[in-house]
């Protein structure tokens, strides 16, 4: 099966730095894939340039056979690649049911009739649909991360980048997260998973990628990744042998 | 009046009556354009006529602002420049024999193609960089027109035309644009436009993760804004028979078209409104009983307004509306 998501050789350097340093991967059509690494890996700076908001300085994004590394985030998005922020950014005077008409009437599906009606049934999806009328500003942190990926999923995305959505979490407000991941998937969008917890990446991924310093340090199946000694390494450290 | 949420207002949106809800948009339009258009029966002197036509002129120029500063977030102090060439405009095409609403709609087509010249370079900046990019650019056209020969340069610009001079016609002119600038401005609000101002206002690099050109509806309000800037400003040099550089284009025109919208509520439909009359009807006291000191009292108003009442006279009335139910309740 051809991939809907090719990173090919992608560098990002900040003043000389190297946040991003050729790293290429392919991503199948509906799986999730995790992107792992400790902090300062350059996993957000990553998930940043395939969706758009930043440049690389060099290599190519490749989306169901279309140059993506060009586009600015709208034209991603509008593409099918849409993702989540770290810490959410709701439209704060806007409400809930708002902020995911953003999404529906702008994003890949553009919506333009019955966006209130499609909007109530995501809101449903993802449990917030008895805060529809409320003003987004006044949602708790787990129902903001909830109405980010609403959001998302608004604009039809058919690959969906989820950053850390789990940061800041309870552990039963994580494992709704999770199975909404995976009812995601289900419904046959592709996922791109950055995540800090490794039991959450371990629970849903079909695949991982670990980054460390701004390179790709392994990829393949949870199970074989968890195991292997660089990554072990990256993120525990190297025995001083005393 | 419509209730209005003014922006970062933190409560619950409860459910709209669903009768009320369908008529509610008419009552405030037609509230305040009863009395306005039923003037004439009241027997107003000619200087009553001439401060309302110029406060009427003052609301086109502030909706107008709003659109851009208000719903999008983006706010410019160069909204002196679209005024100016809508006024310049429509008294080159108004000498040229030409219709004074045609001349009316020239001024509002030459300010919507500047504000496309101004946007272009102008909204890839951001935030303060933008408002203060809007400041050279209003002076530099102020000092390129001191400087045009066949518009009379500094020395100004006369409009001549035939016929008598008819006060209430020009009335009625800034009631209609006024009316129609209150208009367009309710539909952008409730429309996928207005969405996408708003989500831009937020947070624009959310809005565009999501779909939304920032760029694109940027560009698209400030040529509508400046249309209707433009516009006001033509219909003020027909009655005003003479405009020069240092008038119509002077960075204080620039501050009001701001200061009103502050005044009444930024970000709101009626906000404009309220601060435009507000504005307009107290302007000429108190610049007549402090000529020295005017700046200094509309600029410290508008530093309480900000620090006290961000939302202006409209959320002002809002908290007392909401006080005035819980009381009601208790």
């Amino acid at each position: 099966m051809p991939p809907i998501l090719s990173v090919d050789r992608i560098s990002k350097y900040f003043a000389g730095l190297a946040a991003v340093k050729d790293v290429t991967f392919d991503v199948e059509p509906g799986g999730i894939y995790g992107l792992i690494g400790p902090n300062g890996a350059g996993k957000t700076t990553l998930l940043s340039i395939i969706a758009g908001s930043l440049r690389p300085t060099g290599g190519a994004v490749m989306f169901a056979g279309n140059d993506l590394t060009r586009k600015r985030s709208f034209g991603a998005a509008r593409a099918g690649v849409v993702r989540t922020h770290q810490i959410p950014r709701p439209f704060r005077s806007l409400t809930v049911l708002e902020n995911v008409e953003v999404g529906l009437r702008f994003g890949h599906g553009s919506h333009t009739s019955h966006a209130p009606q499609a909007a109530m049934q995501l809101l449903e999806r993802v449990g917030l649909a008895n805060s529809s009328r409320r003003l987004s500003a006044l949602l708790s942190v787990g129902d903001l991360k909830r109405l980010e990926l609403a959001r998302c999923l608004a604009a039809q995305p058919n690959v969906l980048l989820c950053d850390e959505v789990c940061s800041g979490l309870t552990e039963a407000e994580s494992a709704q997260v999770l199975d909404l991941l995976c009812d995601i998937r289900r419904s046959g969008t592709t996922i791109l998973y950055v995540e800090h917890n490794l039991k959450a990446i371990m629970k849903v991924c079909d695949r991982v990628i670990v980054m460390n310093y701004g390179q790709k340090l392994a990829e393949g199946p949870p199970q074989q990744v968890q195991v292997d000694p660089a990554v072990i390494e990256a993120y525990i450290g190297r025995p001083t042998g005393n | 009046m419509e209730q209005e949420a003014p922006v970062g207002v933190n409560e619950d949106v409860g459910d709209a009556k669903p009768g009320f809800s369908r008529i509610a948009p008419a009552v405030g339009p037609l509230l305040v354009l009863a009395p306005l258009a039923a003037l004439p029966l009241f027997g107003p002197g000619p200087n009553t006529v001439r401060l309302l036509f110029v406060t009427l002129t003052l609301v086109t120029a502030s909706v107008g602002w709003n659109l851009l500063g208000g719903f999008a977030g983006q706010i410019s102090f160069g909204f002196a420049v679209f005024y100016g060439l809508g006024a310049y405009t429509a008294a080159l095409s108004i000498n040229a024999g030409i219709p004074p609403v045609v001349s009316f709609l020239m001024g509002a087509a030459v300010a919507s193609v500047a504000s496309l010249l101004i946007g272009l370079p102008t909204f890839r900046l951001k935030g303060p960089y933008f408002a203060i990019a809007t400041i050279g650019v209003s002076e530099a056209v102020r000092v390129v027109m001191m400087n045009v020969p066949w518009t009379g340069g500094a020395s100004g610009y006369r409009i001549v035309e035939k016929g008598r001079f008819f006060q209430m016609h020009h009335y009625y002119t800034a009631l209609g644009l006024a009316a129609l600038a209150v208009g367009i401005s309710i539909i952008v609000r409730r429309s996928k436009l207005g969405l996408a101002l708003t989500a831009i206002r937020e947070d624009q690099d959310a809005a565009s993760d999501l779909g939304v050109n920032p760029f694109a509806t940027k560009l698209l309000i400030h040529a509508l804004a400046a249309a209707l800037a433009g516009a006001a400003g033509g219909v003020y040099a027909r009655y005003a028979a003479y405009i020069d550089p240092d008038g119509v284009f002077a960075f204080r025109n620039g501050i009001a078209i701001l200061l009103m919208p502050i005044i009444g509520g930024v970000g709101t439909i009626w906000g404009p409104v309220i601060g435009a009359f507000v504005y307009g009807l107290i302007h000429e006291e108190v610049v007549a009983n402090f000529p020295q000191a005017h700046l200094l009292i509309f600029g410290s108003l508008l530093i309480l307004i900000i620090l006290f009442e961000p939302a202006g006279v409209v959320g002002l009335s809002n908290k007392l509306m909401r006080v005035l139910g819980r009381e009601r309740k208790d």
